[in-house]
């Protein structure tokens, strides 16, 4: 059951999810999509230059 | 490249989805199929130049055959016949005429020979119209939304792969909720992003020694490090790119088929495959196994169904001796799970049970692993210096 509310939670905050689970309803729904945002940006810009072809690709 | 290039996001993306949203209902196939041909010439141009570009040909010859598609109809056949001929020429050309010329030069080499962008893909969605109109589950629907749906470019390179009669309603449906689906879209858009740079690439430091000059020389607990590292690359990559195309489907309101469900950790075999390129695995099952008797049959002709599903899946993978051990290591795998269960029955469910064959299972997919990242010498070097130093 609580690995199972922590998958939901994660699948709501990568966008896989369209209704936030328990855990985040109400107030901190829009801060965690914020700082989410915030990460995944930050996460972007420190590794971008190292950007190599993805392995799909070619297929 | 293409999904970790700006040129995807400011050229195609962001225009065509507003643009989506803007025009009459009657446009808006059109604007797919408009962004998805200039995506399309743009980046197979900057793949394989003007022969690659020249493959924007493929989409429009399919397109007006299968205006001929009926049920039950011998058109849907040639319609099949065409997209897996094709498939054959551009992607295993040189691997089979090469199987006859093992010891010398194969005089039937194609030297300028180029993979067109996504055909491995778009092939499936081809196969699929085919078989679906034949087989009347499908209806026609106008040439612009056949164009569209096998033009959709956030899925028309890598997938996931679309069915038809999924994509047709929601094409057509109203895009109301612009806010909602935005911010949806735009996050999994920026999760895949994180997924691909800050996980996929930096396992990359590791990956590159899975080759032979620095398997001779590594260390065994370094070479098991090596491959746990392209087991979870592969993942991340992957489904990395799997977000950003459902992320870029979203921002036109259009919901397309999830690809993977956390395989890593799964019970068993069948259960990973069913959580793993999820779209590839459907169609695997209702264009080959089924067509083949699925389990209807005898057992042994279950299990040779299963074998050679996935030596199938293993060679659509790549063109490559590698790749069909890939998939015969999967189809043994499977076939030893299914074979398990009419020995023993129901899984036992003491938690000990359920921890150690989530384990066995993820040793063994990342096992695999070797047979996809490697040539077939390097891949068997691999092994000999893990067992036997």
């Amino acid at each position: 059951m609580m690995i199972s509310n922590f998958q939901a939670t994660l699948e709501y905050l990568g966008g896989e999810r369209d209704d936030a689970p328990r855990l985040l309803a109400g107030r901190f729904e829009w801060a965690a999509r914020c700082v989410v945002w915030l990460l995944a940006i930050l996460l972007i810009y420190a590794f971008c230059g190292q950007s190599s072809k993805f392995i799909y690709i070619d297929f | 490249m293409i999904f970790n290039t700006f040129s995807y996001y400011f050229l195609f993306l962001a225009p065509a989805a507003v643009l989506f949203r803007v025009v009459s209902p009657r446009l808006r196939p059109w604007v797919i199929v408009l962004f998805g041909s200039l995506f399309f010439i743009f980046f197979a141009y900057g793949m394989a130049g003007l022969w690659g570009a020249a493959c924007l040909l493929i989409f429009l010859w399919e397109s007006l055959v299968s205006r001929l598609y009926r049920p039950t109809s011998r058109w849907c056949l040639v319609g099949i016949v065409q997209s897996v001929v094709l498939l054959g020429i551009f992607k295993y050309w040189n691997f089979f005429t090469g199987l006859f010329f093992l010891h010398a030069a194969n005089p039937f080499r194609w030297q300028g020979a180029f993979l067109p962008l996504g055909i491995s893909f778009f092939t499936f969605e081809f196969y699929h119209y085919a078989w679906d109109r034949r087989a009347g589950r499908t209806e026609a629907g106008t040439l612009g939304e056949y164009l569209a749906f096998i033009l959709f470019f956030p899925t028309m390179v890598a997938g996931p792969i679309k069915r038809y009669q999924d994509f047709l309603p929601k094409l057509r449906q109203e895009p109301t909720e612009w806010s909602g689906d935005w911010e949806r879209g735009i996050t999994r858009i920026l999760t895949g992003l994180t997924k691909k740079f800050a996980v996929a690439d930096l396992l990359t430091a590791w990956t590159d020694h899975l080759n032979a000059r620095d398997i001779v020389v590594a260390d065994k607990r370094v070479l098991v490090m090596w491959l746990l590292a392209y087991g979870i690359k592969i993942y991340a990559d992957f489904s990395g790119y799997s977000d950003i195309a459902i992320g870029s489907a979203r921002l036109f309101g259009i919901k397309v088929p999830e690809n993977f469900d956390w395989p890593y950790g799964r019970r068993n075999i069948q259960r990973f495959w069913q959580c793993w390129h999820i779209s590839l695995t459907r169609w695997l099952i209702d264009y080959v196994y089924i067509p083949l008797g699925g389990s209807r049959v005898s057992t042994p002709r279950i299990y040779a169904n299963i074998i050679a599903v996935m030596l199938i899946s293993g060679l659509w993978h790549g063109a490559g001796l590698n790749f069909i051990v890939w998939g015969l290591w999967h189809g043994l795998l499977l076939a030893g799970h299914r074979l398990w269960r009419q020995l023993r029955g129901e899984p036992n469910t003491h938690p000990v049970a359920v921890f150690c064959s989530r384990a066995l299972t993820f040793v063994l997919v990342n096992a695999g692993w070797a047979f996809f990242c490697m040539n077939l010498p390097t891949a068997m070097l691999f092994y000999r210096r893990l067992v036997f130093g």
